[in-house]
């Protein structure tokens, strides 16, 4: 994925538990037989239609989704973070991360980062520029900048990578896996 | 400059530094072992054999079963095969005979460490073992991952302390403690956070209940719960494991996102209605509520305090002809103590429906019908949770539990208890 983001705005008021609004499909259905790429294509047809009915189709690849500190409430049931990559969400801004929602997010290739502030500065349908190495959010349409903690190298590469399995995979096929212990 | 919070100085240890800060991004190692859901195999475990990747430590892993009984057969030996192939020791298997709730499994073997980062594989209640004195987390679907790698991330969280005066009334639970605070802080009041608890209530709690108090960190939308460890916690610990065990405890000037002051010498047993989590309210607005079913057990109140409480109420008394009352004893272990005690019998005797140590204790162990009113000491209420969308799910004590089962209806235990 790239560090530097573009994308409009969608935003979420509210507690979104990750089963009972992210995704509206259950997560036993994600140890079925499904490859990862079906699993994109089914959650994320059924990412937030409890919230918005329609938000998988209006939703254009690169989009942010902006929450408060419900955002990603709930179990550690990550179809919520697949149905977000499936749908074609950028990136997760959120005032505070539920920690087990981020972790499980970026484990699956996608970013949330918390940005005091966020829900104030932004509403749905402004352009946003995020830059997840530098720690910034620059509103295009208010002017408004917000800073938040970049993510170190090492969660860079995990993103780059698509998730921390594809990483592990790519290090493993170049002959950089080592398990370290 | 203030001091550190426990926090800080576990996942200095874990990092190889000095010191760390909040909101601080590090690579961190666990000297602590590793469980997993030996019920199934993951995707996670399964994809790192297919890459050719190794486990970094098979010695570290730990595979338990009961969280889902669903598959005894299929499942398991598929894991055993996977466990075998990737050298994990067989000593290591926690097995069918030893099986239960995953997290009172960890416990019993003191797998998490005062002072030390634990990880499992078995989801957000993996905050129970924070009343060992460690920093406890699951990775869960990120575990095969992590096992491959033997390191991960952690960003430095900010620390919530929540110090808890006086002497709860009879009647009244570590439960009912917990349910309280979640009430009072709310669904997502602690976002991110960890939730220390402390104060001379704290004290004066065994392990039993310490658990209790921890397990629902993510209740309030925390990342995980801890107690400092005390003389409490470094005996269970240390009659548990004969692992190397160097405790932490956090700077009387270390710093904290927030510090609440609760008095528990006032709190009524607690209801928690449906559909949200924070929803406790004292029995009383809830009592006389006719119920179907009701079930004791889960990684929150199925420990040995939870099965005795249980039995005090149940003994020569029947559970009412219009409720099934499932009981679920969290592991083997716990199930033997009560067989010793005569817990079972008095269960048998009051119409119990006994279940097999296992998650199960969470849900009653059956699927809801549409018109069942439940009350039990599992960890969600959310309509949907446990069968039919329309049924009803109240969560309280064990006591209050046993007590409405008895009355048929949502009833204050302390009728029962008149200590």
């Amino acid at each position: 994925m790239d560090r530097v983001l573009h994308g409009k705005v969608w935003r979420f008021e509210g507690i979104l538990d990750v089963d009972r609004e992210i995704c509206g499909m259950s997560y036993n259905l994600r140890y079925g037989s499904k490859s990862y790429e079906e699993q994109l294509k089914m959650y994320g047809e059924a990412c937030l239609v409890n919230v918005d009915p329609d938000f998988p189709k209006k939703v254009h690849k690169g989009d942010f989704v902006v929450g408060g500190p419900g955002f990603g409430y709930g179990h550690d049931h990550d179809h919520a973070c697949v149905a977000l990559r499936g749908a074609g969400v950028g990136a997760v801004l959120v005032e505070a991360a539920n920690t087990i929602f981020k972790r499980l997010s970026i484990t699956n290739g996608l970013a949330v980062v918390e940005v005091k502030g966020i829900m104030d500065a932004v509403k749905t349908g402004d352009e946003l520029e995020v830059d997840l190495a530098e720690g910034t959010v620059k509103n295009i349409t208010n002017g408004k900048t917000l800073k938040f903690i970049p993510y170190p190298d090492f969660i860079l590469e995990i993103l780059d990578a698509g998730g921390a399995y594809p990483l592990l995979e790519k290090k493993v096929k170049s002959g950089l896996y080592t398990a370290s212990g | 400059m203030s001091g550190k919070n426990v926090i800080q100085k576990i996942l200095a240890r874990a990092s190889g530094r000095e010191s760390v800060e909040t909101g601080e991004y590090l690579m961190v190692k666990s000297n602590c072992p590793t469980p997993c859901q030996g019920d199934s195999l993951g995707r996670g475990n399964d994809q790192i054999e297919k890459m050719g990747a190794k486990l970094f430590d098979p010695k570290r892993v730990r595979i338990c079963v009961g969280k889902s009984l669903d598959a005894p057969g299929e499942g398991r030996r598929k894991f055993h095969q996977w466990a075998e192939r990737m050298g994990v020791p067989k000593e290591n298997f926690v097995e069918l005979g030893q099986h239960g709730v995953p997290h009172i499994i960890c416990g019993e073997h003191a797998w998490a460490r005062p002072g030390e980062l634990y990880f499992s594989m078995t989801n957000g209640a993996t905050a129970s073992l924070g009343a060992l004195g460690g920093f406890a987390v699951t990775l869960s679907t990120e575990t095969g991952s992590y096992l491959a790698m033997g390191t991960t991330w952690i960003q430095v969280p900010e620390v919530a302390r929540f110090t808890l005066t006086g002497k709860t009334q009879p009647g009244v639970f570590a439960r009912d403690v917990f349910e309280y605070t979640l009430g009072k802080v709310g669904d997502i009041g602690e976002t991110g956070r960890v939730i220390l608890y402390d104060g001379d209530y704290v004290s004066n709690l065994g392990m039993d209940g310490r658990f209790t108090l921890c397990a629902q960190a993510i209740c309030a939308s925390a990342w995980t719960a801890i107690i400092e460890p005390d003389k409490v916690t470094l005996k269970y610990v240390k009659s548990r494991t004969n692992e190397r065990v160097l405790p932490l405890n956090g700077d009387p000037d270390a710093e904290y996102a927030e510090h609440l002051t609760f008095d528990v010498s006032n709190i009524d047993p607690q209801v928690a209605p449906p559909p949200r989590r924070a929803s406790g309210t004292s029995i009383s607005q809830l009592a006389g509520k006719v119920i179907t079913r009701a079930g004791i057990g889960s990684c929150a109140n199925g420990r040995m305090d939870d099965m005795r409480v249980a039995a005090s109420i149940l003994k020569g008394r029947e559970v009412h002809p219009d409720v099934t009352l499932s009981i679920c004893p969290g592991s083997m272990d716990i199930y033997l103590q009560a067989l010793k005690e005569g817990l079972i019998e008095t269960f048998i005797k009051a119409r119990v429906l006994l279940l097999t140590p296992s998650c199960a204790g969470c849900g009653g162990g059956y699927t809801l019908a549409s018109d069942d009113v439940f009350i039990g000491t599992g960890t969600v209420n959310h309509p949907g949770r446990m069968g039919s969308d329309t049924a009803q799910i109240f969560l309280a004590s064990p006591a209050t539990v046993a007590a409405s089962a008895v009355e048929g209806r949502i009833t204050d235990p302390r009728k029962f208890i008149m200590r």
